[in-house]
């Protein structure tokens, strides 16, 4: 079987890395976790990895817009690597503040690749602070994502502060009619929240809660996957345990999360494009 | 030629920050201001030309999706009613501002100018605004800018000019002052006095005569003659005056207490609270418990997680600079703790963060006039702690809060850090550290400026309005997490020999201290890298500049080392060398300005003397209320769910990250709801591994008021219990002490009750002894914060001396051996018993239902550990074996408070029927419903379990009282079988949400 290498990006306040790196090892990958500047030196190169994730964090403490700084950086710094990067079949997964950073660049929502022209954002939620919360999302099984493939609703957690999705009309008519929009936040019976606070904790439009280019391969999303590693991150864990010996049944290991991320890897396993 | 950069968002979009502000401008004020808009602005002072500036503009500080900019003023006068700009204030720091400059120069690819700098502010525009110029003032100052760190300017649409707007405002520090050292002459004990209070060294009378007399030593004027030096320095009596502060060096828990009791006529002279009450206890629980890894002498405590890793705790205070400036101090507060782990051992990875705050009453509203209001002090720290923690990528796990009017004088701002070491690094232990002379000794991190500049002494004093306002910073968690990932690589390199942080007394301290491992120390201050010129070299050894570490490396992995430095973006500097001269030597610019013997650090100072006299709660007045039986328990138990300290808690820890780094298993706020505290917080660190870490806090400063020894039990014996409930292993709990005190030192005018405190303090400490050696807890970690006192301007001109009530907060953690076998406190299935384990006892005394009346009463809770261990181990054992559904420890409010939070987490009913309980004595139902007596827990078990528990309780204290039941009720029958409440599960938990559920 093929090897399926990712690269965990680390530095300048972005965190999260461990256990991003941690769930993707779960998923079958062998993950590292690299310094942006060790990228741009060139002692680690992107086109070595089948997977690249700029995961949750503070990037440049948020100042001056969440993910605005480590964008330009990433735009001025390792824009062809980048381009190559995707071009040869590469994911990229951009969760919370690594959403933030792909709006900035413009890879998401990509429609010309290459332009790097952003169309969207992500800005402060309507309630105005940081949240901490559970949220339910549903899956767009019409979605070219290939992350999320056989998905259809899911419970995890976001954090964040400024993750109100927010573009001009006719870029959300253009995700909507491509599919792109992959997960919206929603109520527990599966249904979209309608804006509703708190099923919607941010205010984003469409309910938006990720979104990915037109190939499905650049995903970003607010919630995040990989604080879903075990079963006892969920917040009901010990009813349910409850529920499960009373009804004979085993408790579970992993979280759900990690399937996300199997997708992944089993498409860069199994993917024609690359070249690797 | 300086530049204005002014963004906004564009006009059809929502401001949220502008929302936020006319809530709170309503919220506090009950003002209308219809909409507020923010205009972000940078000035910048960094000789960009014209093209550079637009290119900076476009390309990093304007989203073109929301945002619009120029380098023109963005407001119009027919925009707002009032605008009012705030900025800080020179010198403050400005993260937005530094990192503004970072882009900048890393997208033009060029270095900046020396003096670039770029400074962050903004214009707030207040429309549909029909409020007087004094009350947008009113705005400015409560609830935009606090005059401490920040000024503003109001605008009328009058006043606007329309071409310039505000114009350039660049708060540059600029001191114009040439490095200086001094001597100072110490003719005669009361010329150092005079010099002490006149630089506000805080020197102790009694220090002073030992520290002329070893000035004065014949071989040390030689010694110092060679050098070149006479007379002491600046920088040698700041370097003294720092190093004995009560902060650094706990003179109060090392003195010597002479403790009387008229009433029993007991007697007894304390040597040291610390060796007899802390040292003493610990040490001798170290040998039993191999587990115990490192106490006692570190920044932090390490003890064993599992066979490859070892756990990092401590906890501190914060609150002089919290009283001043909410934010920054909180903020700083929690960065500050976070180093403690950093700098333990040789370093470890921070894994979880804790909170506690004590503060006035949030509706305050009588005559004293702190210098914040409780409620803006309170919001302020709560958002300080939140952006320290959240931006240094560590779960804020647990908290505390507690609401007393004795707080208005002081608040108290607890921090707690855990940290995760690896067992070894390159086969060496990692808690053990040790610089080695001819180590290099290199400072990490930040840069050095006027911040905090007598920090310490600040702290070691009450608060007054002269208390001075440079010791308010505002942390910096970006710069320190970078610093944080680097270090751990270094570390893992094995790089690092000795490390520790800049905290409180900044270099002064951590190479002070080292020095003394080392055998010696040479400093070239003037290697110190600076935020700004001009500062004098002896405020270069004592600044507090935050998020800095002084790391020891051996002169062959210094390339290494800088590489590593490079490659985070970390600041690193070499600015001396550690050797075995026995000296503690600096210099400036070649010339030495301090030589100091490390042994004189060590010896000669006279301990500290405290009178501490008793009195008995009864021989102080104290007695129990004459009070007849309530009527409506109803109502009574929905105000007691409703008062300040009981009710939800929900907007603090949410706006905390809780769940970062993936590793929560048991969170603070559980619940179908996830809302309601569970009594510890879970993690499992290590990912790879289902062993978890519990932890928890409490604090029972109202029993104080009857007697702290009680205080101190109440807080351990809610620890233990707690840990237990989550699923804790008894036999490897560890302890932080955290202790918050007036003043204890007798002055017949300042502190005429000092004496009282004394005792006070005795007795709490006699307290953390018994209850540590009665459960075998060693002290892992534990900080003192004397002087909770505030002086607060009244109606009439006049002072009032606020002394906050003696305050230990207590955490523990212990292991997990497996999460999956973790409960929590909500109520799972209907038909599931309920049990109350331990007696309850007509123990009412500073409860919530007197505190709720009016009263203080007698009978304060006691804990007796030898009859509650019985317990504790029958119940470790049902949790093992998977008995229990869901526990709960009972603590304030008592039975019937946690008994309705247990059922409106768990959105279940319960039926309670009160003759069950197991008591002691004949109890009204009020004691059996209120009463906070210890030992006790709340249990649900499922009805195929209920034999294996009931066999595994026989002959202790267990009483099924009832059921968990499908309807949505909480009813509670008295022993007489009458009907003494019917309460429907939402109006209990609306009540406790404060209608905000």
């Amino acid at each position: 079987m093929k090897d399926v290498r990712a690269l965990v990006l680390t530095g300048f306040g972005l965190n999260c890395d461990w256990e991003t790196a941690h769930i993707l090892n779960l998923a079958g990958a062998q993950a590292r976790r690299v310094h942006l500047n060790a990228i741009i030196s060139g002692a680690q190169r992107l086109e070595d990895y089948h997977i690249f994730v700029i995961g949750g964090g503070f990037s440049w403490a948020d100042e001056h817009g969440a993910g605005v700084i480590l964008a330009m950086r990433l735009k001025h710094r390792l824009r062809d690597q980048i381009l190559s990067f995707v071009d040869r079949g590469g994911l990229v997964l951009g969760i919370c503040n690594g959403f933030q950073v792909l709006v900035n660049t413009g890879l998401l929502p990509g429609f010309q690749p290459g332009s790097w022209e952003r169309q969207a954002a992500l800005v402060t939620n309507d309630c105005g602070t940081f949240r901490d919360q559970w949220v339910h999302v549903v899956f767009n099984d019409q979605s070219p994502c290939v992350f999320t493939r056989g998905l259809e609703a899911m419970e995890l957690p976001v954090r964040h502060g400024e993750g109100k999705f927010f573009a001009e009309p006719d870029v959300i008519e253009r995700l909507e009619k491509n599919h792109q929009v992959v997960l919206r936040y929603a109520t527990e019976d599966g249904h979209p929240a309608g804006g509703a606070f708190p099923a919607n904790p941010n205010g984003s439009i469409h309910d938006i809660a990720g979104i990915c280019d037109p190939t499905g391969r650049i995903l970003g999303l607010m919630p995040h996957p990989e604080a879903f590693n075990h079963w006892t991150n969920h917040p009901d864990w010990t009813l349910e345990k409850e529920r499960r010996r009373r009804a004979g049944e085993p408790l579970p290991e992993e979280g759900a999360g990690v399937l996300l991320f199997r997708n992944a890897v089993h498409f860069a396993r199994t993917g024609e494009q690359f070249v690797a | 030629m300086a530049a204005r950069l002014e963004i906004a968002l564009k006009p059809h979009l929502f401001d949220a920050e502008g929302s936020g502000l006319c809530r709170m401008i309503h919220d506090y004020f009950g003002w209308h201001v219809g909409s507020a808009r923010v205009i972000h602005v940078l000035m910048l002072d960094a000789g960009l030309n014209e093209s550079e500036l637009e290119a900076v503009r476009t390309e990093i500080f304007t989203n073109p999706v929301t945002q619009v900019s120029s380098y023109g003023p963005l407001a119009r006068p027919e925009d707002f009613d009032w605008a009012v700009w705030v900025g800080f204030r020179p010198g403050v720091r400005d993260t937005a501002g530094s990192v503004a400059l970072e882009a900048i120069t890393d997208f033009l690819q060029r270095p900046m100018p020396p003096h670039a700098a770029a400074y962050t502010s903004k214009l707030v525009l207040l429309r549909d605004a029909p409020l007087s110029r004094e009350q947008v003032d009113t705005i400015a100052r409560e609830l935009l800018a606090n005059d401490i760190i920040q000024q503003w300017r109001i605008y009328a649409p009058k006043d606007w000019d329309s071409r310039h707007g505000i114009g350039f405002i660049l708060p540059k520090v600029d001191l114009a002052h040439t490095p200086t050292v001094q001597t100072l002459a110490i003719g005669s004990d009361d010329e150092l006095k005079r010099l002490s209070d006149e630089r506000n060294l805080a020197l102790h009378p009694r220090d002073i005569p030992v520290i002329r007399a070893y000035f004065l030593r014949p071989e040390v004027v030689e010694e110092r003659r060679k050098v070149g030096l006479d007379l002491p320095t600046d920088v040698e009596l700041e370097a003294i005056s720092q190093a004995r502060s009560d902060h650094c060096n706990h003179n109060t828990f090392r003195g010597k207490f002479f403790y009387r009791d008229p009433d029993s006529g007991e007697e007894a002279v304390v040597d040291s609270l610390f060796r007899t009450c802390i040292e003493a206890p610990t040490l001798k629980i170290q040998k039993k418990k191999d587990w115990v890894v490192s106490v006692l002498w570190d920044n932090a405590g390490v003890a064993r997680f599992d066979d490859d890793h070892h756990y990092v705790i401590t906890g501190e205070t914060h609150n002089s600079p919290s009283n001043m400036e909410a934010y920054g101090g909180a903020l700083t507060g929690i960065v500050g703790v976070y180093r403690d782990p950093m700098g333990t051992g040789k370093g470890s990875r921070l894994i979880a963060g804790l909170y506690g705050y004590c503060v006035g009453p949030r509706d305050y509203a009588g005559p004293l006039r702190p210098h914040l209001h409780p409620r803006r002090l309170l919001d302020g720290v709560v958002e300080g702690v939140r952006d320290g923690g959240n931006k240094h990528g560590v779960p804020t796990v647990f908290g505390n809060l507690l609401h007393h009017p004795s707080y208005l004088g002081k608040c108290l701002v607890f921090v707690g850090a855990i940290g995760l070491m690896p067992k070894t690094v390159k086969g060496e232990p990692t808690e053990r550290k040790k610089p080695n002379p001819g180590d290099l000794i290199i400072m990490a991190g930040g840069r050095v400026g006027k911040d905090g500049i007598h920090g310490v002494t600040a702290s070691s004093e009450s608060y007054s309005e002269h208390t001075p306002a440079g010791h308010v910073q505002i942390g910096d968690p970006y710069t320190q997490k970078k610093m944080h990932d680097f270090l751990l690589e270094a570390r893992d390199e094995g790089l690092i020999t000795f490390i520790t942080d800049n905290g409180g007394g900044g270099l002064s301290s951590s190479i002070g201290e080292s020095a003394q491992m080392a055998g010696g120390a040479l400093v070239e201050l003037d290697k110190v890298p600076l935020k700004y010129e001009g500062l004098d070299v002896w405020e270069i050894w004592v600044s507090e500049s935050q998020e800095r570490m002084t790391v020891a490396v051996r002169p062959e992995n210094l390339d290494r080392f800088m590489e590593l430095a490079r490659l985070h973006e970390v600041e690193c500097t070499v600015i001396g060398r550690y050797e075995d001269s026995g000296k503690l030597h600096l210099t400036y610019e070649g010339r030495t300005c301090a030589y100091l013997d490390l042994s004189f650090f060590r010896e000669d100072f006279p301990q500290w003397e405290f009178d501490a006299q008793w009195r008995s709660p009864q021989s102080r007045g104290l007695t129990e209320p004459v009070l007849s039986e309530p009527q409506d328990f109803g109502r009574l138990l929905c105000d007691l769910l409703a008062s300040p300290n009981l009710c939800s808690r929900e907007w603090i820890q949410r706006q905390y990250d809780h769940e970062v780094q993936g590793t929560s298993a048991v969170k603070f706020l559980v619940g179908r709801d996830r809302d309601v505290p569970n009594d510890a917080a879970v993690i499992r660190p290590v990912l790879s591994s289902n062993r978890g870490l519990a932890v928890t806090q409490a604090l029972h400063p109202t029993y104080s008021q009857i007697d702290t020894y009680h205080m101190v039990e109440a807080s351990i014996d809610e620890c233990v219990r707690r840990l237990l409930a989550v699923g804790g292993i008894l036999d490897e709990i560890g302890g932080v002490d955290n202790f918050c005190w007036p003043n204890i030192q007798y002055d017949p005018e300042k502190n005429p009750d000092g004496r009282y405190k004394a005792a006070q303090l005795v007795r709490a400490n006699w307290a953390l002894r018994d209850m540590c050696l009665a459960y075998g807890i060693p002290l892992l970690s534990g900080k003192d914060s004397m002087y909770v006192d505030g002086h607060l301007p009244g109606a009439y001109g006049e002072r009032h001396k606020v002394s906050g009530l003696p305050t230990m907060q207590f955490t523990a953690t212990t292991v997990v051996p497996d999460v999956n076998r973790c409960l929590t406190m909500d109520v799972k299935m209907p038909g599931d018993a309920v049990y109350v384990l331990g007696i309850t006892r007509n123990e009412l005394g500073a409860s919530e239902y007197y505190e709720h009346l009016g009263h203080v009463g007698l009978n304060v809770p006691r804990a007796r550990p030898e009859d509650f261990l019985k317990l504790y181990r029958a119940l470790e054992q049902a949790v093992d074996r998977g008995l229990c559904a869901s526990c709960r420890a009972v603590g304030r409010g008592g039975l019937a408070v946690h008994g309705a939070m247990t059922a409106f987490a768990g959105r279940l009913g319960m039926t309670w029927d009160l003759s069950r309980v197991p008591v002691d004595g004949d109890l009204p139902p009020s004691a059996l419903l209120f009463s906070e007596s210890l030992g006790r827990f709340l249990v649900t078990v499922p009805p195929d379990r209920i034999a294996a528990f009931e066999e595994l309780m026989k002959g202790l204290p267990a009483g099924r009282i009832g059921e968990v039941i499908e309807a949505p009720v909480f009813r509670i029958r008295a022993s007489d079988g009458k009907e003494l409440l019917n309460v429907p599960l939402e109006r209990l938990r609306q009540a406790w949400c404060g209608g905000k559920g």
